[in-house]
C-alpha cells in the first residue's frame, strides 16, 4: 500500500483506544461507560481523584462472527489498579461472555466453534489498589474463580504491551489465561522491579536499569520462556490480528497453550523451576543462552521481526 | 477531606450544542482530566460540574470555563469534569479539544 | 489459653486433626520429596476418623535454592508443591461421589510470595496461579476447602493460599493473625496519603484498614473462631455446613463469589453488587445484536 496509514502504538494507545481497537470498526458497545459515573465509592473519602469508568474499560464487540468481551485498563488512572468496581467490572464481562456462551452454545449446535465468544483483556496494571486494597484483593480471588469457570467453554486471551506492564496479583491473573499476547515493550510478573531492589539490594537488581528490567519481565524474555505465546510488533492492529488468529483456533489446541491449569502443566513447571535453581541465573541472558540463544547479547537491539527471526525458545514453549 | 465539587452554568448560544447525545474525552491521569458533555435543552444554558481534590481555586476554575464558554459559544451542553491537579493551561486544552471532538460527532 | 500461632503451623495442624494422625508427604498415590518446596507443609490426616489433606506453612523452613523463601514465604516451588497435592487429592477421589471427595484444609501463616530475582525471570506469577487454579477445579469438583487463618494471611499469598477456598475463617487479632495487602505505614508511603488520616478513617472504612474483623465485615472471612481451641470443632461444623451447601446446589453461596454476596450482605462491599447487576443489565440490551 502506497499510502499506508502510520499504525497506531498499542503502548501508547488508553484504555478506551485499545478497547475500540481489538475489535471490528464500529462493533464496540461498552459496559459502565463514563455515562454510567459508576465511580469508586473510596477513593473521595481520601480526597483522591475519581473517574467515570473507574479506571477500566469493558465492553462487547465483534472479530467477524465471533462475540469478542473486552476489559482493557487503563493505566494512567491510578497505575491502572483494581479496585471494588473495576474489579467487579472485569467479573461482570466474564460472567457476561459465559452467558453468551450458554446461548450460542444451544443456538449453533452445528457451527459453534465459529461463534464462540472469547474473552480479552488488555492489561495495564500493578494490581491491587492501595486506597480501597481489601475490595481489590478479594476482586482478584473472583476474577480468578472466572478464569475457571470459562475453562473448557470460552477462550480467555491477554495482551500485554502498555505503560505500566502487569504485575502484582493480576500477574498471575495473567499467567493464569489460555493465551498470552505480548509486544517486547510489554512487561509480565508478580513484584515489580521497585520492589525487588528493596528486598535484594541494588547490587543484585538495580530497578533503575531499563534494560534490565526489561531482561526480567519483558516481551522477549517471556517469548524465549514460552509465558508468552505470541509476540506482535507494537501496534493496535498487530494485537487485533493476533488475537483473532488466536480466538480462530480450534479450541483445545488454544487451551493447550496454558502454561498453568493442569497436572501436567504444573509438572512442567516443576521441571523448570529445577532448572532456574541449578542456572541461578543473574541475569536472563543467562537463561536465554541456555536454551541456544547464542547472540542473547544483541537482542535487545533488534526489532520484533529481527528478534523473531532469531529467537530459540524453550522446547515446550506453544505458540505462533 | 473530600473532593471538592464546583459547580457553574454559563448563558450560551441556543442549540450551538454537540453533535450526539453525549461525548467523552480523557483520562483522569496525574495532571489530566475527563470530560463528559451531554446534550441537554437549557435555553441555551452551559452547566458544568467539575470534581477535583484541589481547594481553593474555585475563581481559577470560573475564568477558565468561561474564556472556553465565551470562545466556543457552548450552549445546550451539561458538562461534567473528573480532574487531578490539571493547571489552567491543561484544562483550557482539553475543554477545546473535548468540544472539538463532541461537535464533530466523532466516532466513540 | 494458646497465645498466638503465627509461625508455628504445624502445632495448628496437631491441634485440629486426630491424634498422630498427619502423613506428611503424602496425597493420595503421590508421594513428595521432603526437600523439595520445604516451606509448604502437605500430607493427609484424619479429623473425627474423615481423610482430609493438610496444607498449611512451615515459618521455620529455609528453602536452600531459593533464598527469599523463609518464614512462611510461598516460592515457586512450595506453590507448584501445594498446587500438586491439590490435583493428587483430585485424582484420588475422581470417580467418587460429592459426599466422599475429601476435604482440603488450608491453615494459613503466609508473608507473601518469593519476591526476587529469579522469581521474577522464571515466574513466581505461573507458579501461585497455578496453586489458585487447582484449588478452583477441585472446589468446583465438589472437594469443600476450608482455609483457616492463624497467623499471617498478606495480599498475594492470601490469594493463592486462602481466597480460593470454599469457606474461611480467622483467629482475632488478639491471636496475632494479620490480614492485608499492606501495613498502613506503607499504603501512605506508596499513595503519599496522611499517616493519621488513613488511620483514622480506618476505624470506620474496612476497605484498607489491616485485619481478621475488617475483612470479616467485607465478606472476605466467613467466621471469626474464638480461640485456638475451638478450632478443630469450627473445622468440623463448616466442612459439614459446605458439603450441605454443595448437595443441595448452593455453591453460588462458596468460594470467591460467595464471598462476594456476603460482603454486600454484611454492608461492607455494595458498589460491588451494584456494578455487577448494572453491568448485567446492559449487556442483556444488546446482547441479540451479538449472539
Amino acid at each position: 500500500m502506497s499510502e499506508k496509514k502510520m499504525a497506531r502504538s498499542f503502548y501508547e494507545a488508553s484504555a478506551r483506544e485499545r478497547a475500540l481497537g481489538l475489535v471490528d470498526p464500529g462493533t464496540f458497545t461498552e459496559f459502565l461507560g463514563p455515562r454510567d459515573r459508576m465511580v469508586s465509592p473510596h477513593l473521595p473519602v481520601l480526597g483522591e481523584a475519581v473517574e467515570f469508568d473507574d479506571g477500566i474499560v469493558t465492553g462487547i464487540g465483534k472479530l467477524g462472527k465471533r462475540p469478542v468481551f473486552v476489559i482493557s485498563q487503563e493505566g494512567r488512572f491510578n497505575g491502572g489498579s483494581v479496585g471494588e468496581v473495576s474489579g467487579a467490572k472485569m467479573v461482570g464481562t466474564f460472567r457476561a461472555a459465559l452467558a453468551a456462551y450458554k446461548e450460542l452454545k444451544q443456538r449453533h449446535t452445528e457451527d459453534f466453534d465459529e461463534v464462540r465468544p472469547v474473552i480479552a483483556v488488555s492489561f495495564e496494571t500493578g494490581g491491587v489498589r492501595l486506597h480501597e486494597a481489601n475490595a481489590g484483593l478479594l476482586a482478584h480471588a473472583e476474577v480468578m474463580d472466572q478464569i475457571q469457570d470459562a475453562k473448557g467453554k470460552v477462550p480467555v486471551v491477554a495482551l500485554i504491551g502498555s505503560k505500566v506492564g502487569c504485575f502484582g496479583g493480576m500477574g498471575f491473573v495473567a499467567a493464569a489465561m489460555d493465551v498470552v499476547i505480548m509486544s517486547i515493550r510489554g512487561r509480565l510478573g508478580l513484584t515489580g522491579p521497585e520492589a525487588i531492589e528493596q528486598e535484594m539490594g541494588k547490587e543484585e537488581f538495580d530497578a533503575a536499569d531499563k534494560s534490565l528490567v526489561y531482561r526480567t519481565t519483558g516481551g522477549e524474555h517471556k517469548y524465549i520462556l514460552g509465558d508468552c505465546n505470541v509476540l506482535v510488533e507494537d501496534s493496535l492492529d498487530a494485537f487485533r490480528e493476533a488475537l483473532a488468529v488466536a480466538a480462530a483456533l480450534p479450541y483445545e489446541e488454544l487451551a493447550s497453550w496454558n502454561r498453568i491449569g493442569s497436572p501436567e502443566k504444573v509438572r512442567e513447571q516443576i521441571e523448570l523451576v529445577k532448572l532456574a535453581a541449578e542456572l541461578n541465573p543473574a541475569d536472563s541472558r543467562d537463561v536465554w543462552r541456555y536454551f541456544g540463544n547464542e547472540r542473547a547479547d544483541e537482542y535487545q537491539d533488534m526489532t520484533t521481526e529481527e528478534f523473531l527471526a532469531a529467537a530459540k525458545r524453550r522446547e515446550g514453549a506453544v505458540g505462533r | 477531606m473530600a473532593l471538592t465539587e464546583l459547580a457553574f452554568t454559563f448563558q450560551g448560544q441556543l442549540g450551538n450544542t454537540i453533535a450526539d447525545d453525549w461525548s467523552h474525552t480523557g483520562v483522569v491521569g496525574s495532571g489530566d482530566l475527563e470530560v463528559l458533555m451531554e446534550k441537554k435543552e437549557q435555553e441555551g444554558h452551559f452547566t458544568v460540574r467539575a470534581v477535583t481534590p484541589v481547594r481553593g481555586y474555585d475563581e481559577v476554575w470560573e475564568k477558565v470555563l468561561a474564556k472556553f464558554a465565551a470562545e466556543s459559544g457552548i450552549g445546550d451542553v451539561s458538562m461534567e469534569i473528573n480532574d487531578n491537579n490539571g493547571t489552567p493551561f491543561v484544562v483550557s486544552l482539553r475543554l477545546r479539544q473535548a468540544w472539538k471532538k463532541a461537535k464533530g460527532g466523532a466516532e466513540r | 489459653m494458646t497465645e498466638s500461632l503465627v509461625g508455628r503451623g504445624r502445632e495448628a495442624i496437631d491441634m485440629i486433626v486426630d491424634g498422630g494422625s498427619f502423613a506428611e508427604n503424602q496425597v493420595g498415590e503421590q508421594s513428595f520429596d521432603a526437600d523439595f518446596g520445604p516451606g509448604a507443609v502437605v500430607g493427609t490426616a484424619a479429623v473425627n476418623g474423615k481423610c482430609i489433606t493438610v496444607l498449611a506453612n512451615d515459618a521455620e523452613a529455609i528453602n536452600p535454592r531459593f533464598p527469599v523463601v523463609y518464614f512462611g514465604v510461598i516460592g515457586m516451588e512450595e506453590a507448584y508443591k501445594m498446587a500438586q497435592a491439590v490435583y493428587a487429592s483430585m485424582e484420588a477421589d475422581r470417580e467418587k461421589p460429592l459426599r466422599e471427595k475429601h476435604p482440603l484444609l488450608l491453615l494459613v501463616d503466609t508473608p507473601g510470595n518469593g519476591p526476587g530475582k529469579v522469581e521474577e525471570i522464571f515466574g513466581m506469577n505461573k507458579a501461585t496461579g497455578a496453586y489458585q487454579l487447582a484449588l478452583a477445579e477441585a472446589r468446583k469438583a465438589g472437594h469443600p476447602i476450608l482455609a483457616v487463618v492463624i497467623g499471617r494471611a498478606i495480599s498475594g499469598a492470601f490469594l493463592c493460599h486462602g481466597l480460593q477456598a470454599d469457606q474461611i475463617l480467622a483467629l482475632p487479632k488478639e491471636y496475632g493473625t494479620m490480614i492485608h495487602v499492606m501495613p498502613i505505614t506503607s499504603i501512605s508511603r506508596i499513595t503519599k496519603l496522611d499517616v493519621e488520616l488513613l488511620e483514622e478513617l480506618s476505624q470506620s472504612n474496612p476497605v484498607f484498614a489491616a485485619g481478621a474483623d475488617f475483612f470479616y465485615r467485607l465478606g472476605g472471612v466467613e467466621e471469626l473462631i474464638e480461640s485456638p481451641e475451638a478450632m478443630r470443632t469450627a473445622v468440623l461444623a463448616h466442612i459439614e455446613e459446605i458439603y450441605q451447601k454443595k448437595e443441595s446446589g448452593h455453591s453460588e453461596e462458596l468460594g470467591p463469589w460467595g464471598r462476594g454476596r456476603l460482603g454486600e450482605a454484611r454492608g461492607g462491599r455494595t458498589a460491588r453488587a451494584a456494578a455487577l447487576a448494572k453491568l448485567q443489565e446492559e449487556y442483556e440490551a444488546v446482547a441479540e445484536n451479538y449472539l
